[in-house]
């Protein structure tokens, strides 16, 4: 986010997905990066519910800024976030069982999220609602392509398959890596993109 | 306005009123489906029990349990009858797990023996841990076993101990899921087999 004024709808996007990344530039929902990136599925899914509750989240605290006293912001955050879960947790159960038991307690996690939270205090609690709107989908898109970088190897190589399909070469003649699906292959693969991603930007910096 | 102490504590009561409103709507729209889904579960936890899920869509799974499963006393216990005749037993199990509840299906023979397999439809354990007792490498232990007379029909034994006809392995570093499960099993087994005693005669 540039530092003075409110920063233009591409700009948005840009911090969203690279220059502010939540997960390798904020460091926010580590927990969920770490949880549930061993299936490709799984994360897709946890992915497209953080996006839409992050979105839909920012929308509505946004909305509602001029009503809302300072000194309880947050609980009022946290009531909007709170319910935007549980309507997705709701949903799941009933129209995608199979979906909310592989997921189980994740869905509900979404609530503690820092990411939510975080875009809600930063920028949609002080900006209109459509760039609030834009900001926190794009902030979730951030987050949903480095679970998406992180899932994929970790399901390849350690289940020998992509989405439960299983792979050439990595379902016969591959010795699967278990560790990759279990949880030290999580801290593996976020501290590897978390270099890649950081080596990557300074050199941005320079070039604008 | 805003600032006022009033303001803060009406306005709070209100936007939780508008919301839980919207979330209660939402429930009561989706309770039949959830409920239907629950019910599926546990169909599906039946005939894995006693190996017919195999393949079978969710709604062959429905009309199967609907034409050959007859209730029995116990929680959530079932006849499979065919043709007149009892080709096995579902045995509801359930029971406080380490983190929250589970509940599953034992699978019995008509000899109230010999166990064709077991099943969850509920259950929260730690993903990795204690959930892999969900997993076929876990629950396939189960098939073939055979129920010791007396207060421990089955036995979880822990990684690596000598197995008796009636005993499994229990999953390393799942104890805590693994000794509940255990007294969970056996005190809804002993009871059902104590249970319909005179029934089984007929």
């Amino acid at each position: 986010m540039s530092p003075n004024g409110a920063p233009a709808g591409r700009q948005i996007i840009i911090d969203g997905l690279w220059h502010n990344n939540p997960v390798f530039r904020q460091v926010l929902g580590i927990c969920s990066t770490l949880a549930v990136t061993n299936l490709v599925l799984n994360t897709l899914v946890m992915c497209a519910a953080l996006t839409l509750v992050l979105a839909a989240s920012c929308l509505t605290v946004s909305l509602l800024r001029r009503f809302t006293p300072r000194n309880i912001r947050m609980m009022v955050q946290t009531l909007i976030i709170a319910f935007y879960v549980i309507i997705v947790d709701t949903s799941l159960k009933g129209y995608w069982p199979e979906m909310s038991t592989a997921l189980g307690p994740y869905v509900g996690l979404i609530i503690t999220n820092c990411i939510i939270m975080g875009r809600c205090e930063a920028f949609a609690g002080t900006s209109e609602p459509i760039p609030a709107m834009i900001d926190g989908f794009f902030n979730g898109l951030g987050y949903s392509v480095l679970l998406l970088a992180i899932a994929l190897p970790r399901e390849l190589l350690g289940m020998g398959s992509i989405l439960g399909i299983p792979m050439p070469y990595f379902s016969t003649g591959w010795d699967r890596w278990i560790i990759m699906v279990m949880p030290p292959g999580a801290f593996f693969m976020l501290a590897v993109f978390v270099w890649i991603c950081r080596s990557i930007k300074p050199r941005q910096e320079t070039a604008q | 306005m805003t600032q006022k102490r009033w303001y803060a504590v009406v306005y709070m009561f209100g936007v939780t009123a508008f919301f839980s409103s919207m979330i209660i709507g939402l429930a009561r729209v989706t309770a039949e489906r959830v409920h239907a889904n629950e019910q599926l579960a546990l169909e599906r936890a039946v005939l894995t029990a006693l190996g017919q899920a195999q393949g079978k869509t969710n709604a062959e799974i429905h009309r199967m349990f609907v034409e050959e499963f007859e209730p029995m006393p116990g929680d959530n216990s079932f006849k499979w009858v065919k043709d007149g005749t009892v080709v096995g037993y579902a045995v509801g199990i359930a029971g406080k797990g380490f983190w929250a509840p589970i509940a599953g299906i034992i699978g019995l023979k008509p000899d109230r023996r010999t166990v064709t397999g077991i099943a969850f439809y509920e259950q929260n354990e730690t993903p990795g841990l204690g959930a892999e007792i969900t997993k076929p490498a876990f629950r396939r232990q189960f098939e073939g076993l055979e129920l010791a007379p007396g207060p421990q029909p089955i036995s979880i034994r822990p990684y690596g101990a000598q197995l008796d006809k009636n005993a499994v392995h229990a999953i390393s570093g799942a104890t805590q899921t693994c000794m509940r499960l255990e007294v969970l099993i056996n005190e809804d087994l002993r009871q059902w087999l104590e249970g319909p005693a005179e029934e089984a005669g007929k």
